[in-house]
């Protein structure tokens, strides 16, 4: 009876096994397998075009480290950290901002929801191309208003100082719209209950928001959190089209220089390498991020 | 449940290293010898190019007048995008090894690197082969489009560094282009125009910082060694380089002129001088017809760019070459397309319908160059200067370097930092960019 049921619970096993295993070679496949090959590629001097190659051992690892790729790796993470912290700002403050604001039921708010949320669906290139003519130090039409408002012309895109943020304008104009939605939807998933009892209780508007809503918002704002953080360190389009990386390095994220490293240079072991570091630095951040909010997000609502 | 999962992921690595360690050394077995360069049968062909949409009438004409010649080959262009974007692409293909075009252009610095990773077929065999007269076009083509005495492109749509100049303004105000860099200072100071309270109002020129290109040519004719004889090192942060950097940054800091950088400054310089905001640009003389046709309020000028010890200019433009993994029989198809694309009479076809040079001897030193010349005076100064056309230099770190040296002197010239300090880092990068590739 025993071995009977031991036999059927490894057929069970066995049938429990089958239904992951095509998602698990589809994974091992298209997944862990070119992680594994980039990790070896971080080993090899494989310039992209020829298909020779050797293993050079510790060589691209040093030259990151402690050679000439050491600045630009520092500069391209304190890049991509500005970026990072900017948008992560603009999605959950912008979007918390804007869902307080438009968060009514009715026609007219209807209508500037989905005007405020609408540049999402544009694609990143197609807007980045028209924000390079907004931004045109000469003929962009901001300098334009600048200049009708006595001011003198801003390079945006071709100052140092500016470059980054004019790139989070764009950034700003396509992603509070969406941080705005998700917050709305989340909003309205709270119970009124709460808020009837504060009230009666004599609880101001920003008592109710900071003792109600924010904790309650925990979830959704992590949520946001960790997707736009992710996606923030991975930003790249918006660079390429807007900057190139320029002035001088200045924009140049960490994507754009594994990018110009494998494509424009041909060195895909240093791509390879620098691909690898940054995988390592993702899942560390977003591991931290997941265990230190575990203890502080509420699931109340 | 947990030990099946750990044994699969195992697996799947251990395969997968053992793949991985199966490619390493050598992915390709070299083509077999082909004995025939003739086309046999039928075969549908494609072009890549990155010929604008202004070009393509001209391309289509071109393409169409092949088809209808050449009953067994039929050719479809592609325009995939700048030469940024068609490398791209093309490197991709060839590194999968599939989705290759049967022939494609490139910008001129990529040769060394597709030729010396293998990327292209070497042309030499099919030239011996068919008879085709490569000497008809001038030596420095030739060894622009080689890559260690192998034919591994030829040459397309070729250009050079020019200045194109306000004809008009400098009649009236008697400004005289610069002969000589050292010509250069009494010329800024005097094509610049400054308002009262000191800011410029029309620069006497503007320097293209967003590709090297533009700017190494004084480089070159100051003395300085970009890559050193032993292929390792650099000079530009010998003192001659120095002293040129040093040039550049004064004249910035006077207003003279200014360092155009950035994903706008192409199209942002040229309106300037559209504008009259600048007496003169430097730029490729492949934008003759563009220039031609977008200034209507004066005559426009081209000139040979400033001379030092020497009056060299580099090849500009693009090449044409056979990806080395098609199969032979795409690859006569592509010969054959090829010879025809570089012929006599559709290589003035493109110089005719674009601003590129004609390229062949059998066109420049004949009475169908002096023809060319009465349609487009302003090359003049091209056919005068045409043995002062130089090959690109070729280094498989090339493209690192021009990254590095580009990214300094944005610095220096924007920034107005310190040049010595400045090049002597960036020398140092780019030594180790070179050893590291050679």
């Amino acid at each position: 009876m025993k071995q009977q049921k031991s036999l059927h619970r490894r057929i069970q096993e066995g049938k429990d096994f089958g239904t992951v295993l095509p998602a698990l070679l589809f994974l091992g496949i298209f997944v862990y397998y070119p992680v594994v090959q980039v990790v070896r590629i971080s080993f090899t001097n494989w310039n992209l075009i020829n298909d020779n190659y050797s293993y050079v051992g510790m060589k691209n690892w040093i030259w990151l480290f402690q050679g000439s790729g050491t600045k630009y790796l520092i500069n391209s993470l304190k890049v991509t950290a500005l970026y990072t912290i900017g948008e992560l700002a603009i999605t959950i403050i912008g979007g918390m901002l804007f869902a307080i604001i438009f968060n009514r039921i009715t026609k007219s708010f209807s209508v500037m929801r989905a005007l405020v949320f609408l540049p999402k669906y544009v694609a990143m290139s197609s807007a980045a191309v028209v924000f390079i003519w907004i931004l045109n130090t000469q003929n962009g039409i901001l300098n334009y208003f600048l200049e009708q408002l006595g001011q003198s012309r801003v390079n945006w895109l071709g100052d140092r100082n500016r470059a980054l943020g004019s790139i989070l304008m764009l950034t700003g104009w396509r992603t509070v719209g969406y941080g705005m939605m998700i917050y709305i939807a989340s909003m309205r998933g709270i119970s009124s209950s709460y808020y009837e009892a504060a009230s009666i209780d004599g609880a101001s508007k920003f008592v109710q928001f900071t003792r109600i809503t924010l904790p309650l918002l925990s979830p959704t704002t992590l949520f946001l959190f960790v997707t736009t953080f992710i996606s923030a360190m991975k930003v790249f389009q918006s660079v390429d089209v807007l900057t190139g990386g320029g002035p001088y390095r200045s924009t140049e994220v960490i994507v754009f220089m594994i990018y110009k490293y494998a494509m424009e240079d041909f060195r895909m072991d240093r791509a390879a390498t620098i691909a690898v570091f940054f995988f390592v630095i993702l899942l560390a951040i977003t591991a931290a991020t997941m265990k230190i909010s575990s203890k502080r997000v509420n699931y109340d609502a | 449940m947990k030990k099946i999962v750990l044994l699969s992921a195992t697996l799947l690595l251990a395969i997968s290293m053992l793949f991985a360690g199966g490619v390493a050394e050598s992915k390709a077995a070299p083509a077999a010898p082909a004995v025939s360069y003739e086309v046999t049968e039928p075969i549908t062909i494609e072009w890549w190019h990155a010929l604008e949409q202004q070009y393509w009438p001209l391309v289509d004409e071109i393409v169409g007048g092949f088809n209808s010649t050449h009953p067994l080959i039929k050719v479809e262009a592609k325009y995939i995008g700048n030469y940024t974007t068609l490398n791209e692409t093309l490197v991709a293909a060839h590194a999968a090894g599939t989705g290759l075009p049967a022939l494609s252009a490139a910008n001129t610095p990529y040769v060394a690197e597709y030729g010396k990773g293998g990327l292209t077929e070497d042309l030499t065999p099919y030239i011996k082969a068919t008879n085709y007269d490569i000497d008809d076009f001038g030596a420095g083509m030739i060894a622009a489009t080689s890559y260690e005495g192998k034919q591994v492109t030829v040459p397309f749509l070729i250009s050079t560094q020019v200045m194109y100049y306000n004809k008009t303004m400098a009649e009236k105000e008697g400004i005289v282009i610069p002969a000589k860099i050292d010509d250069m200072e009494a010329f800024l100071a005097k094509a610049t125009k400054k308002a009262a309270d000191g800011t410029t109002t029309r620069w006497a020129t503007i320097i293209p910082g967003w590709d090297q290109w533009y700017f190494e040519t004084f480089y070159l004719n100051s003395g300085v060694k970009i890559v050193n004889d032993d292929r390792v090192s650099t000079d530009l942060a010998g003192p001659a380089a120095t002293a040129l950097t040093k040039k550049f940054q004064d004249w910035v800091k006077k207003g003279y002129t200014y360092w155009a950088s950035g994903t706008s400054a192409s199209s942002n310089m040229r309106q300037n001088f559209i504008d009259q905001k600048a007496f003169s640009v430097i730029h490729t003389s492949s934008l003759y017809n563009t220039y031609i046709n977008l200034v209507k309020d004066f005559e426009v000028g081209m000139a040979w760019l400033p001379a030092g010890e020497t009056k060299k200019s580099e090849i500009g433009g693009s090449v044409l070459l056979i990806p080395a993994k098609n199969d032979q029989k795409t690859k006569n198809a592509a010969w054959e397309f090829l010879q025809y694309l570089i012929g006599k009479d559709v290589n003035m076809k493109w110089a005719d319908g674009t601003g590129y040079i004609p390229t062949r001897n059998s066109v420049l030193n004949t009475s169908e160059g002096q023809e060319f010349l009465q349609r487009k005076p302003a090359f003049k100064a091209i056919f005068d200067n045409l043995d002062e056309i130089n090959p690109r230099i070729q280094h498989a770190g090339w493209n690192q370097l021009a990254t590095i040296w580009k990214s300094y002197l944005d610095q220096i010239m924007i920034e107005g930092v310190s040049v010595d300090e400045n090049l002597q880092l960036m020398a140092e990068e780019i030594n180790e960019v070179l050893a590291d590739s050679e």
